[in-house]
């Protein structure tokens, strides 16, 4: 795990940059001759997320020279690459085929405000939205396949907007713009680490990478000094799976609560940036997503199981055998009930889900949890109350009452929508709950044009750009589901073109 | 490296249902697989960049064994089409031999940070 204390010692380490980040605006061109470069390219993208695909992609696309994309870990695509696959493209051809003609990138960004709840950077979003169509094209150009006919509405969209790739997962993107790149002549390198940056006063000019790097080992590999020419592209997404860093920033985020993101989400980057000067914003700002399992890794099946559970299911605690909250209320509200369940040592006391398993049993949703072993088919509530020891009258009792409610269609104890509530009879499928931490809003503040922002000036610092999950502001308080992946690849097209346009001026 | 003789080890490793090689005592109290045992006599700079105290790279196992789409892996023995290591879904080219093999020591292969698998050996 990368800590502050690490970071520390690496920037510690490298003496040029030590000063560049006291002194600002001091020139170093004397102290950076003395850099040996082990080799020199144009642009350098750190990371192989959506983000830095795009980047690199894009930018060898517009004859940028050389592009190196610098990948830490011992695979390509980061969160990237295990994300649901989820698409939100206003005018979409699907979306058009389907009869939805009043929708637009305007309608997006309303339902961003919304969600941001006032803290989105709301010209940010109107870009990202003008460039939907452009990110999609880029993946048809690149040979990406969605399923056919899908589009449909989620949580917090107005509209139905989002398609979904073929396989329903984010791979399914980031290997096809991977293997693009590769023939457009894109140079990509596994476990190379970045572990500094190397400045001229309010400029980098390059980065120092751990080569052979073996996650999570700072002692593997040996050191090397890339020299970029023309720009550095940060790419390095979120830092969720950094532990110390997301509690200093959010004590309210309960160490018992694991993560759905790829293990190298744990941005050391991000905090580089910052000690060179570029501002944070909203790092408190994490989202959780209150539909994971303790019963597998990562972000697993349990999402997509709880969207039946939720909908035609009920919830109910361990401790007394009764519902605690409205099953369909948002993340935060379901998180925030679900983490009250404990046991008297503080322990969570997983809450189980149940609904009905025979109207399902055929459903991948279901075939899939049953088969990994995080979910359960139980004959009766006396099974369900011995294997999770719930006290089993007080479990029937809740049943009961939970049916009486849902044949009156209504909910006195929590309010929940009752529209799409099953009367519950078994068997049943049962899987336990518990929040996982999910996305970061927060991380560098950026302009428009994608220039990382030194706090100090206010200023761009020079040839330093950054997109995606690593960039902070841009969502505010919550970001809507499916649109991270079109900030993602949109913003590798703008920062492109941003590249292109500064050097120009520079001439 | 000796690419026939290679096929011939590897086809035999296949047959006897061990995906990857035995782990066995190789030189001291080093491991390694039984597949791997020639390569052992020269010593360990022929995966190790040349010196043992360098780490080993992928362009080692793909001198001999071909890239990673092109190694094939018996489809009727998989638990469920998806699960082809070799053509994932999230990585595909884009994974090193290394984030699911270890030579000197058993490895959980990289799918196992978020789903149930079934390789035993790697
Ligand atoms: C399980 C899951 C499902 C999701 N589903 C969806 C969805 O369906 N739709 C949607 O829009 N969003 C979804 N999201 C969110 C979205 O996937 C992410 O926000 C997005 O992938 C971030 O992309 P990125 O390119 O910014 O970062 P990433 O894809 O995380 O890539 C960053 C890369 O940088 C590398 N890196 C980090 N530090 C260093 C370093 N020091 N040196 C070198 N490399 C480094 C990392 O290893 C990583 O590979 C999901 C997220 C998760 C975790």
């Amino acid at each position: 795990m990368q800590g502050r204390r690490n970071f520390l010692k690496l920037s510690a380490g490298a003496a040029i940059g030590s000063i560049a980040a006291t002194l600002p605006g001091t020139v170093q061109a004397k102290t950076c001759g003395e850099i040996n470069w082990n080799e020199s390219v144009d642009v350098i993208v750190v990371g192989s997320g959506f983000a830095g695909l795009s980047a690199a992609l894009n930018t060898k696309r517009q004859g940028m020279g050389s592009v190196l994309v610098l990948e830490k870990m011992q695979v390509i695509g980061g969160n990237s690459a295990i994300n649901g696959g989820w698409l939100a493209i206003p005018k979409n051809p699907t979306q058009l085929a389907q009869g939805i003609n009043d929708d637009s990138p305007e309608e997006l960004v309303k339902d961003q405000i919304i969600s941001g709840r006032g803290m989105q950077n709301e010209a940010a979003l109107r870009q990202i939205a003008n460039r939907a169509l452009d990110a999609y094209e880029l993946c048809i150009d690149t040979g990406v396949k969605f399923k056919e006919g899908f589009n449909i509405q989620v949580g917090g969209h107005n509209k139905a907007r989002a398609i979904r790739t073929q396989h329903g997962t984010g791979g399914d993107i980031t290997t096809k713009l991977y293997e693009a790149g590769v023939k457009e002549g894109v140079d990509y390198r596994l476990q190379h680490y970045i572990e500094d940056f190397i400045m001229d006063g309010q400029k980098i000019i390059g980065v120092k990478v751990r080569k052979n790097y073996r996650f999570p080992d700072l002692k593997t590999g040996s050191s090397i000094f890339i020299k970029a020419n023309k720009a550095v592209i940060l790419a390095n997404g979120g830092f969720a799976r950094n532990m110390a860093l997301r509690a200093a920033v959010d004590p309210s985020l309960d160490p018992t609560l694991d993560c759905t993101n790829a293990l190298g989400a744990t941005g050391e980057v991000t905090l580089t940036a910052m000690a060179y000067g570029a501002l944070p914003v909203h790092m408190n700002l994490i989202q959780t997503g209150h539909w994971g399992s303790p019963d597998e890794g990562g972000f697993g099946w349990s999402n997509a199981l709880l969207s039946i559970g939720w909908h035609q299911g009920a919830s109910i605690s361990v401790l007394n055998g009764k519902r605690f909250m409205d099953e369909r209320a948002d993340r935060k509200t379901c998180s925030e009930a679900i983490m009250k369940n404990r046991n008297s040592d503080g322990s969570p006391a997983y809450p189980i889900v149940l609904f009905n398993y025979n109207n399902y049993a055929e459903d991948h949703r279901v075939t899939r949890a049953l088969r990994d072993k995080m979910a359960w088919k139980l004959d009766s509530l006396d099974d369900i109350a011995a294997k999770f020891d719930i006290p089993a009258d007080e479990l029937k009792h809740s049943i009961t009452e939970y049916n009486t409610h849902v044949k009156a269609g209504k909910d006195p104890l929590f309010n929940r929508k009752m529209d799409t509530a099953e009367v519950l009879t078994g068997p049943f499928v049962v899987s336990r709950i518990w929040p996982k931490v999910h996305y970061c809003m927060g991380g560098l503040k950026t302009d428009l044009a994608a220039r990382v922002i030194d706090g100090r000036s206010m200023e761009s610092i020079k040839n330093l750009y950054a997109i995606g999950e690593v960039t902070g502001g841009i969502h505010g308080e919550a970001r809507l589901s499916s649109t991270s992946c079109l900030e993602c690849l949109a913003m590798g097209i703008v920062v492109s073109e941003t590249i292109k346009a500064d050097l120009k001026g520079a001439v | 490296m000796n690419k026939l003789l290679l096929t011939a080890l590897l086809s035999f490793v296949v047959s006897q249902g061990a995906m990857a090689g035995e782990l066995v005592k190789m030189k001291g109290s080093t491991k390694g697989r039984v597949n791997h045992e020639f390569i052992y006599q020269d010593g360990c700079q022929s995966c190790h960049q040349g010196s043992g105290r360098k780490n080993a790279t992928d362009s080692a196992c793909v001198e001999c064994h071909g890239d990673i789409n092109s190694i094939d892996v018996d489809e009727t023995k998989l638990a469920i089409p998806e699960a082809n290591p070799h053509k994932s879904l999230h990585y595909n080219q884009g994974a090193s031999c290394l984030a699911c093999h270890g030579e000197h020591e058993k490895k959980a292969p990289v799918c196992a940070e978020c789903h149930r698998t079934w390789f035993e050996e790697m």
